[in-house]
């Protein structure tokens, strides 16, 4: 254990957030054990949109890199393993592998592509890549299954919410905890240097190059998986999870949770999903709702809410950035 | 040979209306360093505006569709205020606003207008025989006509008037126009009402030949976008090349390699520009 | 950082609150059946003719003392037409809301994932109108279908109809989506036999712009057109067709689902060129088949004030109607006793007298066709066209 005596931290934080974390991780893991059916399913799609959002968060939030094809790389992950598995009776999990890889592979490709371009270049390229991938899906119904969806096996042994819930939560901790440890490596400082002044990075001689197309193919990957895992939870892969829609959810739930903070994306993932079964009544509105509340965010509160109560509170430390730029 | 005069035909029709549509995105960028992913949706609104005058209101068309027009600059200027104003040199903020702003927009008119397709009449019916080789639209033409006559006026307008040389100032420098006295803010403003009214205009002109959806605003704003990266950011000249460009290319490849795949020859044409020549083909700023 | 702890306490302890809540159930004295339809979305108007079937439904059997001794509620889930959408909502129907049964349904592919939760959680589902093959014939024992299998539309009603009215060259524009593919392929497969030509364009449900097709369809001189797209596509699809004159003067449209012609944005998108546009349908004020369906029109006119014109509407008022006998039959809401109540179901509804079918090994397992009928729009009024012992008037060219 590295955890020592005494205010020493470890990736950031001392004993005692780490203690909050731990009993946050074991009441969650309790859940199957009091909720009914329907909200287990509930907190297995939150478990989803927490590795969505930290990943969108580590590349958008920490890099600079706003992309929109984060929700076509996570459907690249699953139709890949769905494809395999219907098609040529690969094992899922194997699939789920080669989802990840793939993803991984053609988010070095975005990477690549984006690598030149500023701001606004870049985000339209990842959107033009995302269109590109959702009406390729949409299209080829002979091996996607276009909008019909596509039906697919368990990821292993028998269906079981449970047992689909400790799959899920087990990746989510994988990426989370990735995540953490990318941030308060070698690694993540360079992120967050070549977010804040590209010109003086490169000029201490860190390869803003590797590090922005690091950034992508991580987070491609990480889509990639819990794609993959959504896809074969659900049983049924459908363009909804290459979809804008989706991208839009995961940067609803960073932003409003906080971009560029580390639990933001997680509370935005929790808060926002559970809503969103709350309203479900009002049917499609829910998302009305959620953009509602991200533009008074975005407008007046730009840090997140996890953002702003840092601000207030914070001592000075954590890996925040600082992201106003001079006019 | 009918077939590639329909097709060539089709492609220009929609060309000139994809560069009316652009060139409001050109204005907003090139003035104001923005990009506004909201396009599309104040396209739409100025659709279902002047499907709202002229069908529930009864509102004769000819005085709809301006109508239709200054609605829809009034809720631009309303936008600039509450959020574009805000997020000036931010880029990354600035996009994910209007990203956020667009979808809101979107689900706003799912619950104001609901989701089925709103029209509002034809200015003109039937069809006419063209070139005696096959059948067009009346209203197509009709409406290329009418982009051609508004893009034709938006270059008088920036050429021979004094508000176009003022957008044209600060386009090309924003500081030293602030400093010649005039008011940043003020210029601001007005630029994101006039691109959005350009995007209006596009919208009045093709909503009687499709009809304005929720969803139909990504598309325009996609295609928007697509002729202005292609053209040139900041280069007006470049929307129209651009939007005829596309509007020729999407019409043969779908005609002749896959009509589903219509939107992808776009994006393609979209990422490759970037690669290969990102200022676009006349385009002179670099952003 | 106390304070952060301390809001986070707070936050979490809100959210486990707000969760558990939720979860409590409070008793109610009613038996819940569970509705799953496109209330949004491209379709949502069949979800409002839904809505009208289930109140006049509701009325109809609480009025005649309810389901074993209890009032009957429903709960209408969305599935907007989406398969994703469409699994969760039931589940959320059989998981939270706790329905006996659940009915409805007009998109087949929504439908091919419903049967796949119904079976999985043995909870019966009588699907309305849903009508790839696949939906019974996949043989799961828990799921039902009273209304139309493509392969009943196609061969007992279009085919029959092209032959029967002589029509030479057939183009099909089919949506890429279960229904349309479904019924293309059999449509197909009818011409083939029938030894008609045909050619074949594949379009998406909400496409606007039909005119690269329409083109080629021009060039192939076809003098029926069948269009097997359920959405506002078709309206799109029959506007630029008359535009370029090719319907009605040199082919008439058959509208292969129904509803999109039925729609209220039916005239405002299509106008003129909707004159003499034929489509599928399975009610018509003057083809009253039973007095069931006698009495329906009437509680409609009484109701809503004006003539019931989707027959989706009707679909799901008996569906509700079959659930209901089934389960004052079998006494229970068990569902196995609900199954087998079902299978004995000999029931007189609007559309006909309801007997599903037992023989397992095809679509017909579990499955009874409606008769069903074509219509044609003259001058905005609807007239039956076939079969020609119902008809109400004379095809007109």
């Amino acid at each position: 254990m590295y955890i020592q005596k005494g205010n020493r931290k470890w990736l950031g934080w001392d004993q005692k957030r780490w203690l909050w974390a731990l009993l946050g991780v074991l009441a969650y893991g309790l859940l199957p054990l009091i909720l009914d059916r329907y909200w287990l399913h509930v907190s297995i799609m939150i478990l989803f949109y927490i590795m969505m959002a930290s990943s969108w968060n580590l590349l958008a939030g920490y890099t600079g890199q706003i992309s929109l094809a984060h929700a076509a790389f996570a459907g690249i992950g699953a139709y890949t393993s769905g494809i395999l598995a219907v098609k040529f009776a690969v094992h899922p999990l194997i699939g789920l592998a080669l989802g990840v890889l793939l993803a991984a592979l053609l988010g070095l490709g975005l990477g690549l592509l984006c690598i030149r371009m500023g701001g606004i270049y870049l985000t339209l390229t990842t959107l033009a890549f995302s269109e590109i991938i959702r009406l390729v899906i949409n299209n080829e119904y002979e091996i996607t299954r276009g909008t019909m969806g596509l039906k697919v096996p368990v990821l292993f042994g028998t269906y079981s919410k449970v047992t689909s819930f400790y799959v899920m939560m087990a990746a989510a901790l994988l990426v989370v905890f990735a995540i953490r440890k990318i941030l308060y490596s070698d690694l993540g400082m360079s992120f967050r240097a070549v977010q804040n002044d590209e010109a003086a990075a490169a000029s201490v001689g860190l390869s803003v190059f590797r590090i922005r197309i690091a950034a992508f193919v991580i987070t491609a990957a990480m889509a990639g998986m819990a794609g993959s895992l959504c896809g074969h939870y659900l049983l049924l892969i459908t363009p909804h999870i290459p979809s804008l829609d989706m991208m839009f959810l995961v940067l609803a739930m960073a932003v409003i949770g906080g971009l560029g903070t580390f639990t933001g994306p997680i509370l935005g993932a929790i808060f926002l999903e559970t809503l969103a079964e709350q309203i479900r009544v009002w049917g499609e509105f829910h998302v009305l709702l959620y953009g509602l509340i991200a533009l008074a965010v975005v407008r007046f509160a730009p840090l997140g809410v996890v953002g702003s109560l840092n601000e207030r509170f914070s001592t000075g430390e954590g890996p925040r950035v600082v992201k106003e730029s001079a006019s | 040979m009918s077939d590639l005069t329909m097709y060539l035909t089709n492609g220009v029709v929609m060309g000139i209306i994809y560069a009316l549509s652009a060139l409001g995105v050109s204005l907003v960028v090139g003035i104001m360093n923005v990009i506004n992913f909201a396009h599309g949706e104040i396209y739409v609104l100025a659709g279902y505006f002047s499907a709202l005058f002229s069908v529930s209101l009864g509102i004769p068309p000819l005085v709809a569709i301006p109508l239709a027009v200054a609605g829809v600059f009034l809720f631009a200027l309303v936008v600039e205020w509450a959020f574009i104003r805000h997020t000036y040199g931010n880029e990354m903020k600035s996009l994910i606003i209007t990203f956020i702003l667009s979808i809101v927009l979107q689900n706003a008119y799912l619950l104001v207008f609901g989701p089925f397709p709103k029209k509002p009449p034809n200015w003109v019916h039937g069809a006419a025989h063209v070139f005696g080789m096959f059948f067009y639209s009346n209203q197509r033409l009709v409406s290329m006509l009418t982009a051609v006559g508004i893009i034709a006026g938006f270059f008088l307008l920036l050429h021979k008037t004094w508000f176009g040389r003022v957008m044209r100032a600060v386009s090309m420098d924003r500081e030293v126009s602030a400093m010649m006295g005039i008011n940043p803010t003020r210029v601001n403003q007005v630029s994101f009402g006039v691109g959005c009214a350009l995007a209006a205009l596009a919208g009045v002109i093709l909503t009687p030949i499709f009809p304005v959806t929720p969803t139909v605003s990504v598309g325009v704003s996609l295609t928007a976008f697509v002729v202005v990266v292609l053209g040139g950011m900041g280069s007006f000249v470049g929307c129209v090349a651009g939007g005829l460009i596309l509007g020729i290319v999407e019409n043969l490849g779908a005609a002749y390699i896959a009509s589903d795949y219509k939107h992808v020859f776009g994006f393609v044409i979209l990422i490759t520009v970037l690669l290969v020549r990102p200022v676009g083909l006349f385009g002179q700023k670099r952003l | 950082m106390k304070n952060i702890h301390g809001l986070w306490k707070v936050m979490v302890l809100a959210l486990a609150l707000s969760m558990l809540f939720a979860t409590a159930v409070y008793a109610e004295d009613t038996i819940k059946v569970g509705v799953v339809g496109p209330r949004t979305g491209g379709a949502a108007a069949t979800g409002k003719a839904f809505e009208e079937g289930i109140e006049l439904a509701l009325d109809r059997i609480n009025g005649a003392g309810g389901v074993l001794g209890k009032k009957m509620e429903v709960v209408f889930e969305d599935t907007a037409g989406d398969p994703a959408k469409a699994a969760s909502g039931l589940e959320k129907l059989i998981t939270r809301d706790k329905v006996v049964m659940a009915v409805g349904e007009s998109h087949s592919s929504a439908a091919l994932a419903e049967i796949d939760v119904a079976n999985r959680y043995k909870v019966p589902l009588i699907i309305a109108e849903a009508w790839h093959d696949d939906v019974t014939g996949k043989g799961y024992k828990y799921v039902f279908r009273a209304g139309p299998a493509n392969s009943g539309v196609v061969n007992e009603n279009i085919i029959e109809f092209i032959k029967d009215y002589g029509f030479k060259k057939v183009a099909i524009v089919a949506e890429n989506s279960d229904w349309g593919l479904g019924i293309k392929e059999l449509a197909e497969a009818g011409l083939d036999k029938a030894g008609i030509p045909y050619m074949t364009v594949v379009t998406e449900r909400k496409a606007q712009d039909h005119y690269t097709e329409l083109n080629k369809i021009m060039n192939f001189e076809p003098d029926m057109l069948l269009a097997f797209v359920y959405g506002f596509g078709v309206h799109y699809l029959i506007a630029q067709a008359n535009e370029i004159g090719l319907v009605p003067g040199k082919a008439l449209i058959l509208e292969g689902a129904g509803p999109p012609s039925l729609w209220p944005e039916f005239w405002q998108t299509v106008g003129d060129a909707g004159n003499l546009e034929l489509f599928v349908s399975r009610m018509h004020s003057e083809v009253q088949l039973t007095d069931v369906a006698e009495e329906y029109h009437k509680a409609y006119v009484e109701k809503f004030g004006k003539e019931p014109s989707d027959y989706k509407s009707r679909s799901i008022f008996d569906v509700l109607l079959i659930a209901a006998d089934a389960i004052n039959r079998a006494g229970c809401t068990n569902s196995d006793n609900l199954v087998q109540a079902l299978e004995k179901t000999s029931l007189t509804v609007g559309s006909g007298v309801v007997e599903f079918g037992t023989a397992k090994g095809t679509y017909a397992y579990h499955q009874w066709q409606p008769p069903m009928l074509i219509i044609q729009w003259q001058d905005r009024n609807q007239v039956v066209v076939y079969p020609r012992e119902g008809a109400t008037g004379e095809l007109k060219r």
